[in-house]
């Protein structure tokens, strides 16, 4: 029987557009050690660190982790870097876990980054080639064909880019505080890749995330209440070949399944109190919800329609405004993962959903070919 | 703790060659397919899936994307994929099995060295603040390596060459080494230094290569495999990157790495040493206390074939398939990551 | 330094700029090298996988699905006429590198006979609120005098974009979504 893992710790950077005041060990470490503090741990008890990012392209750095461990107190510990491409930061507390689990390790810090500002992500995700699409240029016509298969009003995009934005006003970590957002402004706001608008879309941040993960004897015994992790996996597959469905992709229908099996859920649009799921173009929120079978088909998008994903709805989605507030790339999977534990935890401030206890996680990349999901609970199994 | 039942059944690697005109993926699918083949197992039982391989050194970020097609990942899979050598990608795979739900767990490692210029390249994989902009490429810190074993008086450029001379000789059995043959310590030293003290022979050769294992765990190992490899002991280590903060003459990490992996010092049949560099065979083999008549590096080493990526796990492959083919009773394969030994993982196995 | 250890050079000093310039040398596959010759002389070819039939154009040297080998001897020729399965005007943002400065059309084209969509390519001849899923097009080659190979490499990227333009659409009626909808990828 595996051994139960729990979060102790949290803690990440206030993620900005470019974090001029710190290095990038500095911007980890102010993620790491908030996470320690949280946990009322210091280095010297993390018996493993668990690094995860996504192409070192971004920064210009080959395997940054490897001048990174100075930094993260890792002379003398094992220390894994993980690279699943924008799903990175879930597969990274997932390998973080599976080290508890098997008991090879008591404590783990699992860590994801980026300091996009320091390189050029544009120019990374054109592979350093001119005609570049970014990433939103790749989804964007598995968007269009969501809304024609689906029939859904054009508004429903420029809902939850609002919806998400008024959410980080309640995060302070968050990097775009739009407190003057609107329909309007959304809807005026430039094309970028074609039905995407600028506001519809997720900025470029700099920032990290860290969490603390132990047994079940610590996190027993944990000052502050932890997280207790039900369920993970993992599920990837091609991301081009005829017959595949980009829309709902499979991968992310078996991961959602496992993780729901595994957690003994049935019926996730009622077991489920709050999920963070990485949105990182508006449409994304009703494609993931029918895409884990959270909505029926067709039913996403009225899900955001009728104020449901709302920080006060009967789903609350994103309640820490996501990635399409924050995202640096690499954290941005973790991230979600650590917003769910906090959300169990009863930590997340004024943007805490009331009565939250079970929280589902979620994490994609590639050419949405890459899931990392999970469930968290304030109760241990 | 960790669990020792989880053995090596299968495995399949290229010939290192200095220039593959296929491309990565076209070099992992045949051997994806005939490690599966020789464990006996169909592609689509694998519990979990776990790649190595560095974006970099294939030359686009997102690179490692494409090797997902090597795997035969539809229906969708269990996969995951990390920025280091195959061996740890093994590690991961290792620790995934002990969750108890699955299996069996594939793993490779690829990389094509040849596109790149290694002397740039790999200048980026300092300490991007204080290193790299030195533009110090990876001989000449391996030389400053050599020179401080040399000053300490533990060994001597001859030293070099025999290890050289050594691991060449043994290529000669291996078809997938890149480099073999016979010379002698003297013909070696004649040669021009290339990053004094190091001479040309003394650095790895430039390869392409990809390596494929299956692992299994308990009674299905057995079902799997006559004579499997069992992983008795797995464990890595990493030290400070700062190399003036550092002894480069010693390697704590691997000493630290075996003795977790419950390496007692016993007698060991078969050794497998990552040492890119000739010097660092020896400082391995003081890290590790391994006899001057011990068995290392039958395959010849990484100064035969450097298919980095692969080189590591290349090593646990070629003690396992000794284990397997009932050559060796007890082995340990070594993997390296980053300039000067900085990362150190310690693979145990043995046979029934 | 400040006797509580902060910096007291001024912040723009703090920060250093280091352009670093990799060269990677590759040269095509075997498999590619016939593609980019086909190519220049007005051809379209890929492979069919010999267990499951799907064509993929270029060919891969495998098939993604089978997980088995294919060669030469697997070698098809595909139309220049094909279907735009799906597509996005992307409007460009500038970054080192960048060759675009006006919207521009991306979309995926599925030839006629292939399995795989050709993505990335150009449609002209409609404004760009006329392109749209379900439309027939023909490739628009560059004069056999300027086709080259330069666009297409092993990492996948560039495809065909120096020995076909764009496409145009044919003028003939949309294809029904059902016959298209296994390549919206």
């Amino acid at each position: 029987m595996a051994e139960q893992c729990a979060v102790v710790g949290v803690g990440q950077t206030h993620h900005k557009k470019k974090r001029a005041d710190v290095s990038i060990p500095g911007l980890l470490r102010e993620a790491a050690v908030r996470a320690l503090d949280d946990a009322e741990c210091t280095w010297a008890d993390i018996d493993a660190v668990v690094i995860g990012k996504a192409p070192d392209a971004f920064e210009g750095i080959v395997q940054p982790e490897l001048f990174l461990a100075d930094a993260l107190g890792g002379a003398g510990k094992p220390m894994l870097r993980v690279h699943t491409a924008g799903s990175v930061g879930g597969s990274t507390f997932i390998v973080g876990a599976h080290l508890v689990e098997s008991r090879i390790h008591e404590r783990v810090l699992a860590i994801a980054w980026e300091k996009q500002s320091e390189g050029n992500a544009q120019w990374g995700l054109a592979g350093g080639r001119g005609r570049g699409i970014g990433a939103g240029g790749a989804f964007a016509p598995w968007i269009r064909a969501y809304i024609e298969k689906t029939g859904a009003p054009e508004y429903i995009g420029w809902q939850v880019a609002v919806k998400d934005r008024l959410n980080a006003l309640k995060n302070p970590y968050a990097h775009l505080q739009l407190a003057d957002i609107t329909i309007d402004k959304v809807k005026e706001s430039p094309m970028l890749w074609d039905p995407l608008r600028f506001l519809e879309s997720c900025p470029s941040s700099d920032g990290a995330c860290a969490v603390v993960l132990t047994n079940e004897a610590n996190g027993k015994r944990a000052a502050k209440p932890a997280a207790w992790i039900a369920a993970t996996a993992v599920r990837s597959e091609l991301g081009v070949f005829p017959g595949r469905d980009p829309v709902r992709p499979q991968a992310g229908v078996e991961c959602a399944h496992d993780v729901y099996r595994q957690a003994g859920i049935s019926v996730p649009r009622q077991e489920i109190d709050v999920a963070e799921l990485y949105v990182p173009f508006s449409w994304y929120e009703p494609m993931w919800l029918e895409g884990h079978d959270i909505a029926g088909p067709g039913e996403g998008w009225k899900m955001v329609e009728s104020g449901d994903t709302e920080l006060t709805g009967s789903f609350p989605v994103n309640a820490s405004g996501g990635v399409l507030s924050s995202n640096p790339i690499g954290a941005s999977g973790m991230l979600r993962f650590a917003e769910a534990a906090l959300q169990v935890r009863g930590l997340a401030g004024e943007h805490q959903v009331d009565g939250a206890r079970t929280a589902l996680a979620q994490a994609y990349g590639g050419g949405a070919q890459y899931f990392a999901m999970g469930i968290l609970r304030s109760q241990p199994a | 703790m960790a669990a020792t039942d989880i053995a090596v059944v299968g495995y399949a690697q290229t010939p290192s060659v200095r220039k593959a005109r296929e491309s990565e993926v076209q070099l992992l699918v045949p051997i994806v397919s005939k490690a599966l083949e020789r464990a006996g197992l169909d592609r689509r039982e694998v519990g979990f899936t776990c790649a190595g391989s560095c974006d970099y050194l294939t030359g686009g970020p997102f690179a490692f994307v494409s090797n997902l097609e090597a795997a035969g990942a539809w229906p969708p899979i269990s996969e995951s994929h990390v920025e280091m050598d195959g061996a740890w990608a093994l590690y991961e795979a290792w620790v995934r099995l002990q969750h108890g739900d699955i299996d069996t767990a594939l793993v490779f490692g690829s990389g094509k060295s040849s596109p790149s210029k290694p002397d740039e390249m790999w200048a980026q994989q300092l300490d991007p603040y204080y290193l790299a902009p030195l533009g110090v490429d990876p001989a000449s810190l391996a030389g400053i390596q050599a020179r401080a074993l040399l000053d300490s008086g533990k060994a001597t450029e001859r030293d070099f060459a025999e290890v050289v001379v050594r691991n060449r000789h043994n290529a000669k059995d291996n078809p997938n080494a890149q480099v073999s043959g016979d010379s002698s310590v003297d013909a070696l030293l004649a040669a021009p230094y290339v990053r004094a003290p190091l001479r040309k022979h003394d650095l790895p050769p430039i390869s392409d290569g990809a390596v494929a294992v299956v692992l299994a765990r308990g009674d299905r190992a057995r079902a799997l495999c006559e004579r499997p490899a069992w992983i008795r002991g797995l464990d890595h280590r990493i030290e400070v990157h700062q190399p003036g903060m550092r002894d480069l003459t010693t390697s704590t990490s691997t000493t630290l790495a075996a003795r977790k992996a419950g390496f007692d010092g016993g007698p060991l049949d078969v050794i497998e040493l990552s040492s890119t560099f000739s010097p660092q065979e020896l400082i391995l083999r003081e890290a590790l206390g391994i006899d001057a008549d011990a068995n290392v590096n039958p395959s010849g080493g990484a100064l035969a074939a450097n298919p980095v990526m692969a080189t590591g796990l290349i090593r646990i492959v070629e003690v396992a398939q000794r284990i397997v083919e009932g050559n060796a009773r007890r082995g340990l394969a070594h993997a390296t990551g980053g300039q000067l030994l900085q990362h150190n993982l310690v693979c145990l196995m043995e046979g029934d | 330094m400040s006797p509580t250890g902060e910096s007291t050079s001024p912040k723009e000093n703090l920060v250093m700029e280091h352009l670093v310039s990799l060269t990677y040398s590759e040269e095509l596959t075997p498999i590619l090298e016939r593609y980019v010759d086909a190519l220049i002389d007005g051809r379209i070819v890929g492979h069919k996988c010999p267990s499951c039939g799907r064509v993929y154009v270029p060919g891969k040297g495998y098939c993604p699905i089978c997980v088995v080998p294919t060669s030469e001897a697997d070698e098809v020729e595909v139309g220049d006429h094909g279907t735009v399965t799906g597509f996005t005007i992307v409007t460009p943002v500038a970054y080192y590198g960048q060759t675009e400065t006006e919207p521009f059309v991306y979309a995926s084209v599925l030839l006629d006979g292939s399995d795989s969509n050709l993505g990335g390519q150009d449609i002209v001849g409609v404004p760009h609120d006329q392109v749209r899923s379900g439309m027939r097009v023909r490739a628009v080659w560059k004069p056999k005098d300027r086709r080259s190979g330069s666009g297409v490499s092993n990492r996948g990227w560039g495809s065909v974009s120096s020995v076909i333009d764009a496409f145009e659409w044919t003028g003939e009626p949309d294809m029904d979504r059902a016959k298209y909808e296994e390549h919206i990828f």
